[in-house]
């Protein structure tokens, strides 16, 4: 690939080309500065717009990443990723929450045996969390936009709005909880039973007197 | 000019070698495989699709929006990769969405992502075991 990009270093293909391979390797730096030298040869290129945009969101850098699908959009109104993309960024900016927002704070402190237990609201609004200072804030942040894109592709497919979810990651899987309004995630041992894990969770989502 | 050009020049779902690029025979394993996933119980379909979210493989029924749905699965997948750089989880394998009409798979691999779509009385544990199992095999 980098020898052909030397041959034909204006070749818009080559370099989407390039930029997708860095991609498939999660290379997010080498794939946005290959995406940039598409959009200096072709400034409306549409999958290059996509692809960054695609990373500004990856990065919360929501304002970015909805002028590129706004400008990949100007010139492709039919772009079907483009136009989901945008549709999630503008539900996603429409519920940042206001740094005063004000919080309850239920005690998480004797939900035991999880690990992460965090109480968020679907606006990303921090309600508990059983960890400290920025850690709370990466897992509120997380939860949050994890369960917003969820509940985004859920809504596409027709399946309705998000409940439960199950995230394995190595040893651990994480389980979510969500009436629409509130979310509770919390992590466990992936050997621990993951119905009775959400059961639980459900009854402490009771107790402490969450609700949307 | 209301279609977007894909880097093959014909379709999104014309490109899928431009990331993976593969072998004729991997190209068969992957749709294979998604089609074999498709065809559990309780599975209505499901995509293959690429970290910038182009679609590889459709195994879903044309009633369901595969670009959007294959644009949005991408941004959910690497939201799932990425916890384990910032909140130090170990790496993202699969996951299960469930609604109160569905339930949605998402599985990490080497090409991209997997999505499948199913019931809301899908053997969520079973399709998590068999995606797994499948791609296990394919990396």
């Amino acid at each position: 690939m980098a020898q052909g990009l030397e041959q034909s270093p204006d070749s818009a293909i080559g370099h989407l080309l390039s930029a997708y391979l860095h991609l498939a390797r999660r290379e997010t730096g080498p794939a946005t500065l290959a995406f940039e030298r598409v959009l200096r040869i072709d400034r409306y290129h549409p999958r290059a717009l996509l692809g960054l945009a695609r990373i500004a969101l990856e990065e919360g850098d929501l304002e970015r990443s909805k002028d590129l699908l706004d400008r990949a959009l100007q010139f492709y109104a039919d772009f079907p990723e483009a136009r989901a993309l945008r549709d999630l960024v503008e539900s996603w900016s429409a519920s940042t929450p206001a740094a005063t927002a004000p919080l309850t704070a239920p005690d998480l402190e004797g939900a035991s045996p999880w690990r992460d237990l965090v109480a968020v609201r679907l606006d990303g609004t921090l309600i508990s969390a059983r960890a400290a200072g920025e850690r709370a804030d990466r897992l509120a942040t997380h939860t949050t936009r994890i369960c917003q894109v969820a509940s985004a592709t859920l809504g596409r497919a027709g399946l309705g709005p998000l409940r439960r979810g199950l995230i394995e990651t190595g040893a651990e899987r994480t389980l979510l909880w969500s009436d629409g309004g509130v979310i509770l995630s919390a992590t466990v041992d992936a050997g621990v039973d993951s119905d009775d894990a959400l059961a639980d969770l459900g009854r402490l989502r009771n107790r402490l007197g969450l609700d949307g | 000019m209301s279609e977007p050009p894909t880097p093959s020049g014909s379709t999104a779902e014309g490109a899928p070698g431009v990331v993976a690029q593969p072998r004729p025979g991997r190209a068969r394993a992957l749709r294979e495989t998604l089609a074999g996933l498709s065809r559990l119980d309780g599975v209505t379909g499901g995509l293959l699709v690429t970290p910038d979210g182009l679609v590889i493989a459709s195994e879903l029924p044309s009633r369901y929006p595969a670009e959007a749905l294959a644009a949005l699965g991408a941004t959910l997948g690497r939201e799932l990769e990425v916890a384990d750089e910032r909140l130090g989880r170990g790496p993202f394998t699969a996951a299960c969405f469930a609604a109160e009409d569905g339930t949605m798979f998402v599985s990490g691999s080497r090409v991209g992502f997997v999505m499948l779509l199913g019931a809301s009385t899908v053997d969520a544990p079973a399709v998590l075991r068999a995606l797994g199992d499948a791609l296990a095999r394919l990396d």
